[in-house]
């Protein structure tokens, strides 16, 4: 299926060590109900298990969600602008000037630190500009930020 | 028409040189505070709360009040001293407080920027800087237009309640103010562009210089507003308004019309006209109807209809005396029935524009136009109305407000089919057959093209709306593909710009067609950020040569 490749930039893709720390975090939510239910069915009827069943069909379905799509999520950096893809179910490609990008964030939670990677931001003036990475190693996150920052200011428009 | 501006340019003349002697306003470079009335201006809601109290305790008991509140308005009615007490102490406080408010809420104008800060709890700093003025609005809500005050709006580019506001002003001394900032605004982007010093003394020492001003382009068509003021001891100088040409006026009949034809209206009509049939057709008995209607209470119908009423009163007031006018400090509008507002939207500032036509209003061909402008928010929608309603006519004037040059041979053509036409013609690019799925009304209607300096985006059968994003002004592209679209080989193509009413957005156009308009689009827009400049507008809109 023909979809969006950049012409003069390769996509790179993000770290697959973000699929370990989704796992986790999906794990984290899901997991305590699961427990909750199977102890729960130990202690009353076995039937509450099959609960338990639907709810381990459900992790696992979600487990694989989540290594389709960090999969899928990548960036280019062009000459004029940032692309990002992201999303298998429901796909988008967004293209930001660096001209056009107000400021750029790096911010990694105690999770995604340990696993040492962070997410890289970027902000437009407008609220609909939603560019994110995830899940960018953190020595290329800082050098990824500075290459943007230094691009912006160098192409910098006003609005 | 035509005569006008000469008329407003010797107007400003003379009036410039008894300004020395009449009593007159600059910008403070020092901290300042308000006017001292501002306290009272803003303290009158006390008067919502001891008039609804008094509501209360008149209402008849069919309307079915709160019996709580009714009680308790009875209990302070019954002793009229102690309300009495109580409202005087409640407005006594209000007005102290906002006494104190007052004091700690100081402005100036600083070197690159317009400085607020304020409150007494929390203290606020917040500065505008006029590079990045986005647009300056009078506003004068109606106690302040009694008794002549005014609250000066600067909105700059940089998210929710970024900008400053003044409240309260003398009506003249916020005009005078607005009209420094715009023309020191201008003053310093012109000295940032030619890699000078930009800072406001640095832009009025450059005005002050004689012969320098006429070549380097800081007057303004003619009569220049910074010499001026430049030329004249500091504090007694008023920089005049640059002249302005109306371009277009809504008139009120029109107004009216456009709200009798309005979703709304007929259903406010339609409802007692269905019960009639009701009546008519079955056998009811009218009696009962009334009965029930009188039976609910009027405090529960009452909201609905205040939402009702809400609607038409901000119709009513958003295109109340509507007038476009051009100026070289940018486009000028103003309207308002009691609460008055002139807004002065720099060149260049405008990020997109919509073009809406609902059903009702297609026999008259009347549209109404809305823009976005960073720093306004999303939920003002009348102070984003660049032509409340009006003919196409109108409509093809105020796009050629805000973006003189479409980069088309033939811009009336063009916009005119992208307002009504549909299918390929005129170069658009139509959605194919295979969005029948998703549009079956109008997938022949959804069409996108570029012209040279803009993007228009065409869509709707029943309701008309077409977009038009410059390609400079275009802050970042989205493609988005769901799965069923994926299926039918469509994609859906974003624009994002800055916060507002219009959100541009092309859906279901073939994959192909998507992907080809993404990567010309932000090529395009690449071109477009790096010849923008807002002296070419004021020379296309005739202001400049």
């Amino acid at each position: 299926m023909t979809w969006f490749e950049p012409d003069d930039a390769p996509w790179q893709y993000v770290s697959r060590t973000l699929i370990y720390a989704r796992l986790i975090t999906m794990a984290l939510w899901w997991g305590i109900p699961l427990i909750g239910l199977i102890v729960l069915g130990a202690l009353t009827s076995p039937w509450v298990w099959a609960g338990a069943g639907a709810l381990l069909i459900a992790m696992i379905w979600s487990a694989w969600v989540i290594v389709r799509q960090v999969t899928a999520h990548a960036w280019a950096e062009r000459e004029d602008d940032l692309v990002v893809k992201r999303g298998r179910i429901l796909r988008t490609v967004t293209v930001v000037p660096y001209g056009r990008m107000q400021y750029v964030e790096v911010e990694s939670g105690p999770l995604a630190r340990a696993f040492g990677i962070a997410r890289v931001q970027l902000h437009t003036a407008s609220p609909g500009t939603d560019a994110n990475i995830a899940g960018v190693p953190e020595a290329e996150a800082a050098r990824l930020r500075d290459r943007l920052t230094s691009r912006g200011e160098a192409q910098l428009a006003g609005l | 028409m035509t005569g006008e501006p000469e008329a407003a340019d010797t107007g400003a003349l003379e009036r410039s040189v008894p300004a020395a002697r009449r009593t007159v306003y600059r910008a403070p470079r020092d901290w300042h505070r308000l006017h001292p009335i501002s306290p009272l201006l803003g303290g009158w809601a006390v008067l919502g709360v001891v008039g609804s109290v008094m509501l209360y305790n008149y209402a008849p008991s069919w309307s079915g009040p709160d019996e709580y509140a009714v009680e308790i308005a009875h209990a302070l009615t019954n002793s009229i001293g102690w309300f009495a007490l109580g409202a005087f102490v409640i407005l006594g406080v209000t007005i102290g407080f906002g006494y104190l408010q007052w004091r700690v809420n100081q402005y100036r104008l600083g070197d690159e920027a317009v400085h607020q800060r304020k409150g007494i709890v929390f203290r606020q700093q917040r500065q505008a800087r006029l590079d990045r003025l986005q647009a300056v609005d009078v506003v004068q809500p109606l106690l302040a237009r009694i008794f002549g005050f005014a609250v000066l709006r600067i909105e700059v580019a940089g998210g929710e309640n970024s900008g400053i506001a003044l409240e309260y002003l003398r009506l003249g001394d916020a005009e005078a103010m607005r009209n420094e900032l715009l023309a020191l605004a201008a003053g310093v982007k012109r000295a940032k562009a030619a890699g000078e010093e930009a800072t406001v003394d640095a832009v009025a020492a450059q005005a002050r210089r004689p012969g320098q001003a006429a070549d380097a382009g800081v007057a303004y068509a003619g009569e220049a507003s910074l010499r001026d003021i430049a030329g004249m001891p500091e504090g007694e100088a008023e920089t005049p308004a640059a002249p302005e040409r109306e371009v277009y006026a809504v008139p009120l009949s029109r107004l009216a019309l456009s709200i009798v034809l309005s979703g709304p209206f007929l259903f406010i009509v339609a409802v007692p006209a269905l019960v009639g049939i009701a009546v008519l057709a079955l056998p009811l008995d009218l009696g009962d109807i009334l009965a029930v209607t009188v039976g609910a209470s009027l405090f529960t119908v009452l909201p609905a209809a205040f939402a009702l009423l809400g609607f038409f009163w901000s119709r009513v007031n958003s295109g109340f005396g509507f007038k476009a006018a051009l100026s070289a400090d940018g486009i000028r509008l103003r309207h308002g029935a009691l609460e008055t507002r002139r807004q002065t939207v720099p060149p260049g500032r405008v990020q997109a524009v919509r073009f809406h036509q609902t059903l009702l209003w297609r026999r008259k061909d009347w549209w109404r136009v809305t823009i976005n402008v960073a720093g306004y928010q999303d939920d003002q929608e009348n102070v984003s109305t660049l032509l409340p309603v009006g003919s196409r006519q109108d409509a093809l004037t105020a796009l050629w407000l805000v973006l003189p040059d479409l980069g088309d041979p033939d811009p009336a053509g063009t916009v005119s089919t992208a307002l009504s036409g549909s299918g390929d013609e005129h170069g658009f690019i139509p959605s194919p057959k295979r969005a029948r799925l998703f549009d079956p009304l109008q997938w022949r209607q959804r069409g996108v093209r570029a012209t040279d300096r803009a993007l228009l985006i065409r869509r709707g059968r029943l309701s008309r709306e077409m977009f038009v994003v410059p390609h400079e002004r275009t802050q970042s592209l989205q493609l988005q593909q769901g799965v069923l679209q994926r299926r039918r080989g469509l994609a859906t193509f974003v624009v994002h710009s800055t916060n507002g009413p219009v959100k541009p957005v092309a859906e279901h156009l073939d994959v192909d067609d998507a992907l080809a308009l993404l990567d010309s689009q932000a090529q395009r827009a690449a071109e477009g950020r790096r010849r923008q400049t807002p002296e070419q507008w004021m020379s296309a809109v005739g202001i400049r040569d």
